[in-house]
Order: C-alpha cells, then structure tokens, then sequence
C-alpha cells in the first residue's frame, strides 16, 4: 500500500527581485496512514513551507509530492481544493474562525464546498465533529464568545467535518496556553488512536512534540533528523498527573490506560 | 438550488455585517432606478393621456383638407380651396374598401340665439354619417337623419356647451335657436367629449345638415359648388389607416384629373401625425431622463465595485480560510457576486418603491396621470441586478483568483 505521504527532493524557492531565497532545499520522507508527527526546527527552517506543500496550498519548485499515490503537482487549482476539501483537514495557530458566525456554521463551512452532502447532513455531521471535540451544547456561540481552548477545538471540529485522511496543524498550540495545549494535543491523541487519522503538527515546544509517535526535525530547509518515539506521552495522563483538579475534557475521556 | 442559496445567505449576512455602508453604496443605484421608474410611470401616463384624447376625437379618423400642405403643415395659399366636394366625400366611402365611412364638412362661426341668450359656436354642416366617425353619442332627443339632409330641414344637434349657454335653465330639446337669423329646431343634444388634445373644447358646436348650411347659414361661395371645408373619414381599422390614406389620395388625384407631376390639391392626415409633434418632445424629455438614469446607475455601480473591493480586501483572511477548506474558484467568484447583485438588487427594489412614490407625487402636484408598467419595472429590477453583475465581478474575480497562502496570512 502506497505511503499517504511521499516526498522526495522536494525544493521551494522563493525569488525576491534577483535573489532567490530556499526554503526548502531538498526533503525526502514519507509517512503512511495512521501516523502522528510532529515536525521541529528553529523559525524560518522551512516547516511551513513544507506544511504549505503537504497541504496543496502551495506547490513546491522541484522534485515529487504523491498524496495517497498521486502526483499532486500535476492537478488543477480547483482539483486541489478538492483534495483539501475532502483528504485534508487544517489546524491554525490563529484559529481562522469566520467572526459574527457561530460555532456549528463554522464547522459547517468545509461542507458548503462538498457537494456530496446536502444540508440535513451538514447539520447532523457538524454537530457531530463538535461533539467529538468536547463542545457539545455551544453550537450557538460565536468565536468572541469562546475561550482560546475552546475556538482551537472549533477549529479541530471544522477540520474533522469531512472526515478527512489528515490534520496538518501548524503550531495548532502557538496560542494557547499549557494546560489548552496538552488538551488540544488530547483531542489529536484520541483521535490518531480511535479514528486512525493521521496527524502531522508543527511546533516549537518539546513537551508538545512529546506527545507525537514521531519528531521530524528542519534546518535550513532539510530534515536533519527523523525519529521514532516508542513510548510517546499520554495526554489524558499528563493532565491527570499535572493539573488533576481541572479533570478530562468532555468527549476525550477514553484515553488514559 | 442548493448550490446558490448558501451564497445568497453568505451576501446577506455579510451586507448586513456593514448595513451602513451598504444602505450608502446602494443610493446610486436607487435613484438611478427611481429615475427610471418615475420617468416610465408619468411618460407612459401621458402617451395614455394623448391617446385617450385622440380615440375621444373619433377613433381611426383621418381628415381630407382642400389645398396641399407643406412639410412643416403650412398650407400653401395656391391650393384650391374649393377643390373637395360632397360628391368626393360620397366617392370616398363607396370606392376605397378601407374606408368605412366619409362625412363631408362645412363650418363657420356664428352668433347663435335663443330667446334672450345669444351665444357665438362653430356651426358645422354635415351628414349623419359624422356622428360615427367622430365617436359622437346623442345624449338627449335625437341625431338629424338622411331624410334631413335631403330635405334641407332647419334642425339642430347642440353641443353641451352651447345649451350650457343658451339653456341655464335646461331642456333645449323641442326647443328654437336662431342661427343668422334662421330658426332651427333642436332635435338632440350631444354627449360631452371634453378638451380635444390641442385644447379646444368639442362641445362647444353646433351640427345641422350640411344641405342646410349651404342654403341658410352659409356664404354663397361654398354654397354654389357642391365644395366642402373637409371630408372626415373614419378607416375600417387602426391596421388599414396607411393603406385607406393611400387609397383616398388616388381615387381623389384621379378624380381630380391630376397627372404625375402635379401636386395634390387635398392633404390627408391622421391624428397620430398631429400629436406625434407633441410626443417627439415628450420623447426628448425621456431620453434627457433616461440620461440621467444611466449616468446615477454607472456611478451606483462604480459604488458597488468600490465597496467590493474594500470588502474582498477586508476579508483576505476569511477568503484564504475557505480556500484552504476547499472552496473552488468558483465558489468564491460567486459568492462575492452574490453579494454585488444582492447589494445592486436590493437597490433596485428600493429604486422601484421610491420610483413610484416619486411618480405618485409628481402625479398629485402636477395632476398628470401616471401608468405603472410591469414590464418597466421588472426591467428596472433586472437591470439593477445586471449592474451587481457587471460591477461586481471584478472584485469577485480579484477574490477568487488570491492565492490561499497569502490569503492566509494577510494581515
Ligand atoms: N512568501 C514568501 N516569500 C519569500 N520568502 C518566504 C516566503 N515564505 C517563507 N519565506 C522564507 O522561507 C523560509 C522558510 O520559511 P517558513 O517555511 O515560514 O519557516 P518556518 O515555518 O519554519 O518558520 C524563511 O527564510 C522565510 O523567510
Ligand atoms: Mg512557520
């Protein structure tokens, strides 16, 4: 079975007048289904370039991207959305969350752009994905009347809405704070385990990259290390251990062992 | 279906997201189509007005003057004025089968008496036939007859006018008049037509016999040649009105003994010619208005793009966001379109409501009467929608065409 991401030689430069700037400059990896990655490397190495690319939101200057086999250089921009829309579901530091619309036309949102579901379903599939993130009964609410935590999980609910192959966040933790962050990567956790979605976050904190089964490290637009975590932390018992008063977020309540 | 009704709702909760700026981006628009409602609602009321008034002088009616006519309806003083007859008239209606009827005309000013009343009215001369092409009714006692016209009876039809001024007290009929000194006897009163569209009143008249009038009213001079002032004739219908006036003037030039290079020594017109003068400028009016109209719906729109543009930039994020959760370029040039034809529809729809509120004041101050035309209306609604359109489709092409990552992180 093909990986569900293989990468080799991928280069991306940017052209600044004369100069021309690389932000990647040859990585080669690949990740198959049901993997939980999280990338590192010091700001400006290339994480978000790659991300971008992984994402079908930019296309790279050389070498080969296949998404679950295909060469997704090769499609149009409107086949990309596609794929975006159904195989991808994206985390952002900040949110991204439409302001004056609530919480469950959000999540609706990726569901407008498949034309595979028509409105009833849109519903019971929105409410659903904000279920699984634990916010069940704040449908109404709109994102200024939301926690940061809780427009994260509005976010990962969004992301979730059409089932997609893969979450690819961005320091999805940037802006939150620790207590938000091990819950978010909870949320991830649960769902890597039970709905074997593959997952793949940046971020800068290793206590966050703690809780991946898998560290990919950036410098200077390569991957200068790939490793395996055999024993990856558990986020519902570190938020057992730590912070035993504010207990487990609602709907991510099966994970600790 | 279901593919456009997400937009529309998007476009309405983001207008109404900004109600101020976009009740002010749609004012352009509202005038504009004001403008044209009004002017279609009160043009349109007065081309009804002037028909209204041409089919009160007698429906398909087409007139035959003695003399030719210049262009410009001078009539030349080398014409024979005694060149129409009674027996044209007679001919008229018997040779040209798009002619239904012909009424052969004479008239003249007179002072007119009756007991102490005295009143001066146009005594015209003519046969029965002239009540029908005129569209004339008889409202009291009778119209004169055949018989009448042969027998040169002194009978009389009066208009409203004159027994207003002649009878205060009322009941004309049975009664005498005296014109030029000769007793008449009033067989029936005319139904009142009001002012003919050039502003005369037509119920101030008087109708007798026109053998009558040749004998007792009239001068010699039209008397001794069977000549008439006018034949009015009345075609079959409105379609035949061109080929009835063709018909007339070749049974009259061959009649008349004219060859080819001579000139007609008659004129014939319709009504539609004599006000289509008073309608050229009522058209010029129009065209002055629809400028105006045009110009306020191209700035309305200018408006439109304008603020579209400041909203495609306002919401480079939320663009970017539903590009990367798979929005099609498509999807978001209809969106933002949506939003325009919303913006430039709902212009449109205040543009009619305040269009006919204009039309209705303007028909109140100035009594004129106003036609609403469906029609107009709709158009003016579409072509609104049409200015969102046109307008907003740059901007929505500019939103559909940015790239997600910048998009994204545009601050
Ligand atoms: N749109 C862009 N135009 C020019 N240079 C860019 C652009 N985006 C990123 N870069 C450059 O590419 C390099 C990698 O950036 P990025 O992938 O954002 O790094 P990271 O996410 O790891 O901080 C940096 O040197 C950055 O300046
Ligand atoms: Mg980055």
């Amino acid at each position: 079975m093909d990986p569900l991401i293989e990468v080799r030689d991928l280069t991306k430069t940017y052209s600044a007048g004369a100069a021309r700037s690389w932000a990647l400059r040859g990585v080669s990896l690949s990740m198959a289904r049901g993997e939980f990655a999280a990338i590192m490397g010091r700001s400006g190495s290339g994480k978000s370039t790659f991300m971008n690319i992984v994402g079908c939101l930019a296309r790279q200057s050389s070498g080969v991207y296949r998404l679950d086999g295909i060469d997704v250089s090769r499609l149009s921009r409107d086949e990309l959305a596609a794929i975006r829309n159904t195989k991808i579901g994206f985390v952002f530091q900040s949110f991204n969350l439409l302001p004056r619309t609530s919480a469950i036309e959000n999540v609706e949102l990726p569901l407008l752009y498949n034309r595979t579901v028509g409105s009833t379903s849109r519903l019971v599939r929105a409410r659903q994905a904000l279920a699984m993130v634990g916010l069940e009964g704040l449908e109404g609410r709109h994102p200024n009347e939301l926690s940061g935590g809780q427009q994260q999980r509005v976010a990962i609910a969004r992301s979730l809405v059409n089932s997609p192959e893969m979450i690819l966040a961005d320091e999805p933790t940037g802006a939150l704070d620790t207590r938000n962050g091990v819950e978010l990567m909870a949320i991830f956790q649960e769902l890597n385990r039970r709905q074997g979605i593959t997952i793949l976050l940046v971020t800068h904190d290793p206590d966050i990259a703690a809780f991946a089964r898998r560290v990919i490290r950036f410098r200077d637009g390569l991957v200068v290390d790939d490793e395996t975590i055999r024993r990856p932390r558990d986020a519902h018992e570190a938020l057992a251990e730590t912070m035993p008063a504010a207990g487990v977020p609602a709907g991510a309540d099966g994970g600790s062992r | 279906m279901r593919s456009m009704a997400p937009p529309v709702r998007m476009a309405i909760r983001a207008l109404r997201a900004n109600s101020v700026r976009s009740g002010l981006t749609i004012l352009g628009v509202v005038i504009g189509v004001a403008a044209v409602i009004a002017t279609v609602a009160v043009g349109s009321g007065a081309r009804d007005r002037i028909q209204k008034q041409i089919a009160s002088i007698g429906s398909n009616l087409i007139v035959v003057l003695p003399g030719s006519l210049t262009a410009s309806g001078i009539r030349l003083g080398t014409g024979n004025a005694l060149s129409l007859t009674e027996d044209d008239a007679r001919a008229l209606a018997a040779e040209c089968p798009s002619v239904a009827l012909a009424a052969p005309v004479v008239r003249q000013a007179q002072q007119v008496v009756a007991g102490v009343s005295n009143w001066a009215t146009g005594i015209v001369g003519t046969t029965p036939d002239f009540l029908a092409v005129r569209d004339l009714e008889v409202a009291r006692g009778a119209a004169f007859t055949w018989q009448d016209v042969d027998g040169a009876a002194k009978v009389a039809l009066l208009g409203e006018t004159v027994v207003r001024n002649l009878f205060p007290a009322g009941g004309a009929v049975g009664q005498s008049v005296r014109i030029r000194n000769v007793p008449f006897i009033v067989v029936g009163v005319l139904a009142p037509k009001g002012q003919s569209p050039s502003g005369q009143d037509q119920d101030d008249v008087i109708l007798i016999p026109i053998s009558t009038a040749k004998k007792k009213v009239l001068g010699s001079s039209l008397a001794s040649a069977g000549a008439v002032g006018s034949i009015m004739t009345q075609a079959r219908s409105a379609a035949v009105i061109k080929t009835a006036q063709e018909e007339m003037r070749s049974l009259l030039r061959q009649r008349h003994h004219l060859q080819t290079p001579q000139e007609d020594d008659f004129t014939i017109r319709n009504l539609e010619d004599v006000f289509n003068a008073q309608e050229s400028s009522a058209r010029v009016m129009a065209m002055l208005l629809a400028a105006i109209a045009s110009v306020s719906l191209l700035v309305g729109g200018i408006g439109i793009m304008n603020v579209m543009l400041v909203s495609v930039t306002e919401r480079t994020r939320e663009i970017g966001l539903r590009l990367a959760v798979g929005a099609r370029t498509r999807d978001i040039l209809l969106q933002f379109l949506a939003e325009a034809v919303v913006l430039a529809s709902a212009g449109g729809l205040l543009g009619v409501v305040a269009g006919l509120a204009g039309a209705a004041i303007i028909s109140r101050i100035a009594g004129w009467s106003i036609v609403l035309s469906g029609p107009a209306i709709l158009l003016a609604f579409f072509f609104s929608g049409m200015v969102g359109v046109f307008f907003g489709f740059y901007p929505a092409q500019k939103a559909a065409l940015l790239d997600p990552i910048e998009a994204l992180h545009y601050e």
